[in-house]
């Protein structure tokens, strides 16, 4: 379900304007959301290219080398659209689920 | 391009990605490695544990990306195992099969069958000494299992490492 979910990530990142690896992470990361563990945004990166859910195309960044920018391609758009549909249904769900639970750690 | 880029390509030049690619690659991750670095992140807060693994993150972009090519893919490499075992498994078979019947000396193999003298009443086996299937094969198996014991090494030396889950 989270490699889902880290792939629904990135293809919101990249929908709201093309970006290159690390802005993505910069992005992400703007959002509290980290890529932290055995992982990195590459290999999901590469699978969404694959799997023909992002277009790509180089070009300079903000006065450095030239970067591979991604966007969604359209069947990565309707993939986001399917996805975070179904990400609210779960998350709405568990919400059900978890919602009586009353023992919270002390912060 | 530092150690960390370095090592990704060799690990892409083994795994057989297309140097274009590999270039590719090289290039964007080594853009984002610099930047962060310039930003103060370092390649562990980016990359998670795979900084500490650069064969394991490359062969695992490039499988996701699916450009490795059919015959090194994981797929293929996880079933050479099996076909090693099983020839592995048959020579040892055939080795112990032909050494115990030539030191038993009861070969039932043989090419060469003697007729018995008239009278004699039975069929006489031929010896191990008549008998050179028994050999044939025990060498053709021994020679069988110095070749796996080759193949196994080899593939010691230069299986891809396994795809970490993300």
């Amino acid at each position: 379900m989270l490699r889902g979910v880290l792939d629904l990530c990135l293809l919101a990142v990249i929908d709201e304007g093309p970006a290159y690896g690390y802005e993505m992470t910069k992005r992400l990361r703007e959002r509290g959301l980290e890529f932290v563990g055995e992982g990195s945004i590459y290999p999901l990166l590469g699978r969404l290219e694959r799997d023909g859910l992002v277009e790509t195309y180089r070009a300079a960044s903000k006065g450095g080398p030239q970067r591979k920018y991604y966007r969604p391609s359209s069947a990565g758009r309707i993939a986001l659209a399917l996805g975070v549909s179904e990400w609210r249904a779960g998350r709405d769900a568990v919400d059900a689920v978890l919602a009586p639970v009353k023992v919270e750690v002390a912060t | 391009m530092n150690e960390f880029v370095e090592q990704c390509r060799r690990e892409w030049k083994r795994l057989g990605v297309s140097d274009p690619l590999a270039d590719e690659m090289a290039a964007d991750l080594a853009s984002d490695l610099s930047e962060a670095e310039a930003e103060g992140v370092s390649t562990e807060e980016l990359l998670g544990t795979s900084a500490f693994d650069p064969p394991s993150f490359a062969a695992t972009w490039a499988a996701e990306r699916g450009i490795i090519p059919e015959q090194r893919s994981p797929t293929n490499a996880r079933r050479r195992p099996l076909v090693l075992v099983a020839f592995t498994t048959l020579a040892a078979i055939v080795v112990i099969i032909s050494a115990t019947l030539l030191a038993t000396g009861e070969p039932r193999l043989s090419l060469a069958r003697t007729t018995p003298p008239p009278g004699a009443g039975r069929t006489v086996i031929s010896t191990s000494a008549a008998a050179p299937i028994e050999w044939i094969l025990l060498f053709v198996a021994i020679a069988a299992l110095g070749f796996s014991a080759w193949l196994w090494s080899t593939r010691g030396r230069s299986h891809p490492p396994t795809a970490p889950a993300q």
